[in-house]
């Protein structure tokens, strides 16, 4: 269970105060498919920061299954993202001087929730779950752009987290990539998985088990599928 | 392998070039580190320990009464550990055809069995046969003289013909090369032979438990009581500064200018390293920024780049380290050959390769910390979105900067972007320069002393006289020789200043000179120069200032053994020289107190035509006198020769101080190499965006030299201001080492200096700067606009 109760953030620039994100209250389910959707500006990324533990709230606070989690220290937030959150960037962002195995296996060392035993199984075990078992052994830049977001996924999933968050995860990929990628949260989240999607794409509720939409930092629309 | 030690070894291994110029960093840094303090290990340690292994006397005494002297029932005395005769007789050799040198000529009681003053064989017999000598080693250096030559030696006015049966090694003398002295070692017969002089009249010991120069006075006054006591009358009394090879101060001026230097490097090569790990770091934000949200604390990401920068101190430190053991040895080297002593130090102790090693481990390590730690600390959210495109501009050089071209203005806002590391960059330039710069000036310091040296004597040659002999008979073979425009005549010996409660140990050289003579026209640094007045009044150097064990006051009466008669005397000045310890007094006061025949022992020979060429010839022509007369001559020395000895005293201090300066420029070219490369690397993504927009490979050519055109000029400009106030600080401090009693040498410009640091730092500057440019320039545009 995610809980975000009153969120406000405010960066202050050269121009002035810019709020945003203003006063926002979600709440997201476990083993849901959200996505958060958004024109640029709106607030999608920041609140991805705020669920991640990536920045912190000026106002509210973020519980995720009864972890206050902008109270965490750096380190100890750290340790427990690496555990409990898995996170798929837009540039997908793997390591270049690690080979996509090796990506896996530093975020399992990270965070040393898997023994070092299990390890390379369960790194091997990701690559073939996302397809591209055969490239383990590949630098990130020998990959194609949906070659390397799938490498992405199995990173977040390396240690086992039960949230995923993806920021703009298909922004860069083809529409024929684009749909195996989402075809893949939707394998996860039938797994137990809860998988919250930020995208600035128009997206159609029919994918998604809820669809919520920002504007200018606050929430405009909350669309769940029917059951 | 652990993934996190394999990004880091595969961070280092994807960006060969910039691994390169962090492993050249570290490697000039540890080698010039590492190489100083090998020396440094090697000198302060060899030149004393091989005048120590030679169980140096602490003691000379001489007597005509030792006759009386049961050497072997003195040996007994408690205080005695070891005592023999080593006789010794100031002479001449020729060293090549008509140019004659001292030679100390010593008569050694058993050459199979030293217990003092030891020699050491190296060629021929170890005992040389009756009528011949042993040579000191370093006497190849400054003559012909071979194992085999037939040595002219002239003693007491008499021309024999000495054959050199072999070559011995003595680490306790100054060496020829330095002193223009050369040794020679024989049998007591032979001695006596060649000298003229009786044998055992000159008695070496070395006590036990003497610590300190005060013990060894205290117990030669107490031996030479008793001596007296049993009818043997010491004539003179010479302590050597105990334990201290002869010229251990011009080690210590290199010891403390290679300290000095070290310290200086270490520094440089501190903020170098700082810089190229930040550099590093701001280059992989965005990873930190990814290897943070997978998970990794602030202490993994610590752990992966220390990681990185433990592998680039291993690398250089595997280069680094057989290159400054090699070079410290060949530096020792250099310096043992000048100053004549055999490098004893075989291996180096583990301890200094431990502590090789942990420089070249830890200190990059320490020395990037500041910048680990601000790396490991950026948040995720700002690592994330960095583009590595630097921090803001700087808005306030708009007005002064619409005056400038574009290119201009854009590279002078480029520079002040990163305005710590500007700092850093310019400072380490600043040093480089001012170090180097301050080594020409010190240079010019020393080679003004050495004119001021050369000026203040102003005959052209001296001959100097083994006894005082009456005016006439000194003159009388030198009369109608060609180009003397006059002879000016001196007198002196050897004598001792005492106060209530000290005196100079060894006896002071006493100079008696005309007051008003035109020969002389010394630095007085303190009180005056000789004058008419109604009481004795002497000036010394410095060195005699030093040697009285205590601060000497102006105005305050002393007491002087004058010629054998004690004389209250008034000090009056202290003046600068590069000699020996000298007390000057006005001849006519001295004659007329001690002198009362008017009896000289030197000559200064005023040459009508001074060039060197002329003065040569005239100093051949005087030793052609001099071999038709019976005079007793200690030597006869041009000018020129003086200068020469002083010059090569102060050679290796000068060849030292470029070679380090030299060093510490290379680190600040490097720094600011790598300052240029930096931005580069910081900035790959803007200058694709740069190009994208239409730059041509020559603009951004030209703006990366112009970037570092700037920063080159600012730190070579600060570099030549900051090498003054630390040129004049060198040159008091060196001065004072070199030459003592806080005489400092003169601050001194160099001109030549000058051009050359400038040309030097412009030419590194332009390359540290050409360099990196060229490799901006070398990126695709793909490369550039998908860097991370």
């Amino acid at each position: 269970m995610i809980q975000l109760s009153g969120i406000t953030k405010i960066f202050s620039g050269s121009s002035g105060n810019f709020t945003a994100l203003d006063n926002i209250t979600l709440q997201f389910d476990k083993g849901s498919f959200v996505a958060v959707v958004g024109k640029s500006g709106s607030g999608k990324s920041t609140l991805l920061n705020m669920l991640t533990g990536i920045d912190r709230p000026d106002k509210g606070t973020v519980v995720i299954n009864g972890i206050q989690v902008h109270k965490l220290g750096e380190s100890r937030l750290a340790t427990w993202r690496g555990a409990n959150i898995g996170i798929v960037f837009q540039f997908f962002q793997l390591i270049p001087t690690l080979t996509i195995r090796e990506n896996l296996l530093l975020a399992m060392d990270f965070v040393a929730a898997i023994s070092k035993q299990e390890r390379l199984n369960r790194a091997n075990a990701l690559l073939e779950l996302v397809g591209i078992a055969m490239h383990a052994d590949k630098f990130p830049s020998a990959l194609s752009g949906g070659e390397q977001q799938r490498a992405a996924i199995a990173r977040a999933l390396a240690n086992d987290p039960p949230i995923l968050v993806a920021d703009e995860p298909t922004g860069n990929l083809d529409s024929r990539n684009a749909s195996a990628i989402h075809a893949l949260f939707r394998q996860l989240v039938e797994a137990g998985k809860t998988v919250i999607v930020v995208t600035h794409e128009e997206v159609s509720s029919a994918g998604y088990d809820r669809v919520v939409t920002l504007r200018d930092g606050r929430l405009a629309g909350d669309e769940r599928k029917a059951a | 392998m652990s993934p996190a030690f394999k990004k880091a070894l595969n961070d280092l291994r994807v960006n060969p070039g910039r691994t390169l110029l962090a492993v050249c960093a570290l490697t000039i840094g540890l080698w010039g580190v590492g190489a100083i303090l090998v020396s440094y290990f090697i000198l302060k340690n060899d030149l004393n320990e091989n005048y120590l292994r030679t169980t140096p006397h602490h003691v000379a005494l001489t007597s005509g009464d030792f006759a009386r002297l049961d050497l072997a029932a003195f040996r007994q005395r408690p205080e005695i550990e070891s005592a023999e005769f080593r006789d010794f007789s100031f002479l001449r050799i020729e060293v090549s055809p008509d140019q004659w040198l001292p030679l100390w000529l010593f008569g050694v009681s058993d050459f199979g069995k030293f217990d003092l003053a030891r020699i050491y064989h190296e060629e021929g017999p170890a005992t040389p046969p009756r009528g011949a000598v042993l040579l000191e080693r370093n006497g190849q250096l400054v003559s012909s003289l071979r194992t085999g030559s037939l040595a002219r030696v002239r003693a007491g006015g008499k021309l024999l013909q000495v054959p050199v049966a072999g070559i011995v090694f003595d680490p306790a003398q100054a060496p020829s090369t330095q002193d223009a002295f050369l040794y020679a070692y024989t049998d007591k017969a032979t001695y006596s032979a060649i000298s003229g002089e009786p044998v055992d009249r000159r008695l070496i010991l070395r006590l036990k438990h003497a610590a300190n120069k005060q013990e060894i006075e205290a117990a030669t006054n107490a031996i030479v009581a008793d001596l007296r006591n049993q009818g043997i009358v010491v004539g003179s009394i010479n302590i050597p500064k105990p334990n201290q090879h002869p010229h251990q101060f011009q080690l210590n001026t290199l010891l403390a200018f290679q300290g000095s230097i070290g310290l200086l490097a270490f520094l440089m090569g501190a903020v170098l390293v700082s810089q190229l790990i930040g550099a590093i770091l701001a280059q992989q934000v965005r990873q930190i920024g990814v290897l943070k949200a997978i998970g990794a604390t602030r202490g993994k990401v610590l752990g992966i780049y220390l990681l990185m920068v433990l592998m680039l101190g291993a690398m250089a430190s595997v280069i680094a380290i057989p290159l400054a053991v090699v070079s410290g040895y060949g530096f020792a080297g250099f310096v043992a050959k000048i100053l004549n002593f055999d490098i004893l130090t075989r291996t180096l102790p583990l301890s200094l390769y431990a502590g090789l090693i942990g420089c070249g481990l830890l200190l990059p390590v320490l020395f990037a910390l500041p910048a680990l730690l601000r790396g490991s600390r950026i948040p995720v959210r700002q690592a994330l979105s960095d583009y590595g495109l630097g921090a803001d501009p700087v808005h306030s050089l708009s007005i002064a900067g619409n005056m400038l071209s574009f290119s201009i203005r854009l590279a002078l806002r480029n520079v002040l972007r990163r305005r710590n590391r500007l700092a850093a960059t310019v400072a380490t330039i600043a040093l480089g320069v001012a170090i180097f710069n301050a080594g020409f000036n010190v240079r010019q310091s020393l080679l003004d002393f050495l004119e001021e040296s050369k000026r203040a004597m102003r005959y052209d040659v001296q001959l100097v006289l083994k006894n005082s002999i009456p005016h006439e008979q000194a003159l009388a073979p030198f009369s109608g020789i060609d180009n003397v425009q006059h002879i000016e005549t001196w007198n002196g010996g050897r004598g001792r200043l005492q106060s209530s409660v000290v005196s100079t140990g060894n006896g002071i050289g006493i100079v008696a000179l005309p007051r008003d003579t035109a020969l002389v026209r010394m630095d007085v640094v303190q009180g005056r120069w000789l004058r008419d007045s109604g009481e004795l009044e002497i000036v010394m150097n410095q060195m005699a200032a030093d040697d009285f064990g205590e601060p000497v006051e102006l105005g305050k009466q002393y007491r002087i053994d004058l010629n054998g008669r004690p004389a209250q005397v008034r000090l009056v000045g202290i003046v600068k020289e590069f000699d020996a310890a000298k007390i000057y007094i006005d001849k006519a006061q001295y004659d007329e107190y001690a002198n009362p025949e008017r009896r000289i022992n030197s000559l200064m020979f005023v040459a009508n035509d001074r060039s060197y060429e002329r003065v040569v010839k005239l100093k051949r022509d005087i030793e052609r006198r001099v071999a038709e007369t019976d005079l007793d001559v200690f030597y006869v020395m041009s000018q020129a020769e003086r200068a020469k000895i002083i010059y090569d005293h102060l050679d290796i201090i000068l060849t030292l101080f470029m070679l380090l300066s030299s060093l510490v420029l290379m680190i600040g070219a490097l720094g600011m190499a790598v300052a240029t490369s930096t931005n580069i690397l910081e900035r790959t993504r803007e200058i694709g965006v740069m190009r994208a927009i239409g730059a041509t490979p020559k603009i951004v050519y030209r703006l990366f030299e112009a970037e570092g055109a700037m920063v080159s000029m600012t730190g070579i400009s600060l570099g030549l201001l900051l090498s003054l106030p630390l040129s004049f600080y060198a040159a008091k401090f060196f001065g004072t080492l070199i030459l003592g009693h806080n005489v400092s040498l003169n601050f001194a410009f160099s001109h030549a200096g000058f051009a050359a640091t400038l040309a030097i730092t412009l030419v590194f500057g332009w390359l540290a700067s050409r360099i990196p440019a060229r490799k901006a320039v070398s990126i695709s545009n793909r490369e550039a606009l998908s860097y991370e």
